[in-house]
């Protein structure tokens, strides 16, 4: 029989049967690593990381060292000690007491059912403030954005629009007031005009002016303000004159102490005084008057000879700036609106538009668009926005 | 052609015998199977999330009443003193004694969701929870637990809403969360399946009240009632802003409570839920109570909030898997001035 007979025809050539050893190795260590994956997905997915479906416990941590602060806060009323329902230590006794409830009650500081430990907490330099009358009531804490929900909740998302780094707050009781304490809040942006466009969401429009930072106000309980990355909170416990006052010195020395810082805020300082209307400046991140080419817009109302009038400000670069205004005159042209030209004012383009009843008039200038909008008048907004471009607003 | 002697199988030179294909194919067919049958094992039809998957915990029995059909389901009260409100809503209700009883362990669920002042209405105002306290104590519960899990520190959140110190007068029994208060609870409703729970106070409480602020919701739009039953569960609750007008009527189906009383004396308008100015709280001096939270949201939202209720999802999905009626007209009502 011979050694080797050639293949029938009509039927493939059988390649090759022999795998060499390098090829087997290979395989099997293959095998391996895909035995090993399988089974390290299967033992994550049974012990998966609880810390990402569980409440970080620094809030029930933080309990004993609340503790500490009620010297300053509580009337000095008792209550009665149980093993299971947590009630008021006396008050001659907070420190201590608040050592022995940690160690009577060794759960408080442990993760609650099905959490996990807290993960590192978030650092930064305590809020230190030196000042007389006012008694630390616990140590500083430090909010991110990943736990800002932990002091805010459904408030923080509004705050991680504006790139929100960091919140740091302490309370601060009031020597001689009992039951009388500040709050004081930083949260702290990645830049100044982040900060101001959440300032300027929350502004109270009936706030009164205040002369130790360019950006904020006072209201009935409490002092707000930006200063450079920072929106500043002081919160009262009540009304008290003696609180109030406390309140004030809070936010003199924050305003004092944190670092200022106006880079970016170009269009707000474009804006002009006269007529302006301090409570109404906001800051628009994205799509101001629903423009996606609009952003980073300052705005405010301006009373102008009996009129309300809207008005905005965008500075950037002067070839987006005429782009921005060429598609917006083109857009208030379209549904129906009419948008005309006018003739250009201490060389800048000036367009006119009436949109549902309602009137624009808007200029561009180098890097600089801008214009009063949502007006009712359109030979006011005409006029304010010629004044401003001749410079005779200041 | 090489002979295989043993057993008579032939293999071709390059080629393999037929025992050596057998044990190729049973090794592949082996392997193949194997793999099906453990991913069959592992498939899971629906994304696996702990907390919105399947799981056996346990459930809270219904702290309801019987449904009367003489007295109103809704009483609203306006005035300007707490206390003077709180006990002329609770009386055109037919008065505490309808829903406590001598020996009622009764559980009273505040909303002191943060550390705020009182005056900043981003919490139950502590007047309202010493009110309705008053009048479960006069209608002679045994015992009243105040409790909540607060989304900042229990203590710093009792203490500075002063809901602490109402707890201290009154010798009420106030609860604050460890780790060993809280279980698992089976929900089972549209979004949440089961979730930890702030089991503690309920283990022997017969009755429950909730006491609610109505406040502006960054989120959910407003945070009244049956938002309120939120600060029971534990866990990363931040998970919840996801779905939160389903999961907040889940909360609806969750809890069954005796009564809840909505506190809309100062209303928190705007910057919720934590507020901050005083400017942002507006005095409307009403309270309103009732035994269905959906048609006491719907009152709060509507007249206290002053918006539009067709906004507000998470009635319109309790409304309409019939958990309560968002039509609070239709229900007997009663509406007095204090």
């Amino acid at each position: 029989m011979p050694s080797a007979t050639p293949p029938p025809k009509n039927r493939r050539q059988f390649v090759r049967t022999k795998v060499t050893l390098v090829e087997r190795v290979a395989s099997v260590v293959c095998l391996v690593l895909l035995a090993a994956i399988g089974g390290y997905v299967l033992w994550k997915g049974k012990h998966f990381d609880p810390a990402l479906y569980s409440v970080r416990t620094e809030s029930l941590q933080t309990t004993t060292n609340e503790v500490k602060g009620e010297d300053g806060t509580v009337r000095g009323a008792d209550a009665r000690p149980e093993s299971r329902v947590a009630t008021a230590p006396k008050p001659e006794a907070v420190v201590a007491a608040s050592a022995a409830e940690a160690a009577q009650t060794p759960d408080a500081s442990a993760p609650a059912e099905g959490s996990a430990p807290s993960g590192p907490p978030i650092k930064g330099d305590p809020l230190e403030v030196n000042l007389p009358g006012t008694t630390p009531m616990s140590d500083t804490e430090f909010y991110g954005p990943n736990n800002l929900f932990e002091k805010i909740d459904g408030r923080a998302p509004a705050y991680l629009t504006f790139n929100f780094q960091q919140l740091r707050c302490r309370s601060f009781s009031v020597t001689g007031a009992a039951g009388s304490y500040v709050d004081v809040y930083e949260y702290r942006f990645d830049t100044p005009i982040n900060a101001f466009g959440m300032f300027a969401i929350e502004r109270d429009t009936n706030g009164k002016k205040i002369d130790f930072a360019p950006d904020g106000y006072s209201g009935e309980l409490g002092y707000y303000f930006r200063q450079g990355v920072v929106y500043v909170q002081i919160i009262a416990s009540d009304q008290n004159a003696k609180t109030m006052a406390l309140a004030q010195a809070l936010a003199r020395d924050r305003a004092k102490n944190l670092k200022a810082d106006d880079s970016g805020l170009d269009g707000r300082r474009q804006l002009p005084s006269t007529g302006l209307d301090p409570a109404t400046v906001q800051f628009v991140q994205e799509n101001a008057q629903g423009q996606d080419f609009l952003k980073n817009v300052f705005q405010a109302v301006y009373d102008y000879k009996g009129k309300k009038l809207p008005f905005f400000i965008m500075v950037t670069k002067p070839e987006d700036a005429a782009a921005a205004f060429k598609s917006f005159q083109e857009f208030c042209g379209k549904f129906g609106g009419t948008a005309k030209s006018l003739p250009d004012v201490n060389g800048a383009k000036i367009f006119s538009a009436e949109n549902f009843g309602t009137y624009k008039v808007v200029f561009q200038r180098n890097g600089q668009i801008g214009g009063v909008f949502d007006a009712d008048d359109i030979d006011k907004g005409r006029q304010f926005v010629e004044e401003y471009l001749r410079g005779e607003l200041q | 052609m090489k002979t295989n002697s043993n057993d008579g199988d032939q293999t071709r030179p390059g080629g393999i015998s037929r025992r050596e294909f057998l044990i190729r194919a049973g090794a592949t067919t082996a392997l193949i199977a194997g793999a099906s049958a453990a991913a069959y094992k592992l498939w899971q039809p629906k994304h696996f999330v702990p907390g919105f998957g399947v799981q056996t915990g346990l459930q809270l029995p219904s702290y309801a009443t019987a449904v009367s059909k003489v007295l109103p389901s809704l009483a609203i009260a306006h005035g300007s003193d707490h206390e003077k409100v709180i006990r002329a809503v609770i009386g055109a209700l037919g008065g505490m004694g309808r829903f406590i009883q001598h020996g009622d362990v009764v559980v009273l669920k505040p909303n002191v969701a943060f550390d705020r002042p009182p005056a900043l209405a981003a919490t139950t105002h502590p007047e309202t929870l010493a009110a309705v306290a008053k009048l479960v104590l006069e209608a002679g519960a045994s015992k009243v637990y105040v409790a909540d899990n607060p989304i900042n520190s229990p203590t710093g959140c009792f203490l500075k809403s002063g809901l602490r110190q109402v707890a201290i007068d009154l010798n009420l029994d106030l609860m604050y969360p460890e780790a060993s208060s809280f279980s698992p609870l089976q929900m089972d409703g549209e979004i949440l399946k089961h979730w930890t729970f702030f089991h503690e106070p309920f283990k022997k409480a017969t009755k429950v009240i909730g006491v609610a602020p109505c406040k502006d919701h960054n989120l959910c739009h407003a945070s009244m009632t049956m938002k309120n039953w939120y600060g029971l569960l534990g866990g990363r609750r931040n998970q919840f802003h996801q779905h939160i007008h389903s999961i907040v009527s889940d909360f609806a189906l969750m809890m069954k409570p005796t009564l809840v009383v909505l506190d809309g004396m100062n209303v928190l308008m705007k910057n919720g839920p934590t507020g901050g100015r005083l400017s942002d709280v507006k005095p409307m001096g009403t309270v309103v109570a009732g035994t269905d939270m959906v048609a006491v949201d719907s009152y709060g939202y509507t007249h206290l909030m002053e918006r539009d209720l067709d906004e507000l999802t998470y009635i319109q999905k309790a409304h309409d898997r019939g958990l309560g009626n968002k039509n609070w007209k239709d229900s007997l009502y009663k509406e007095v001035q204090a």
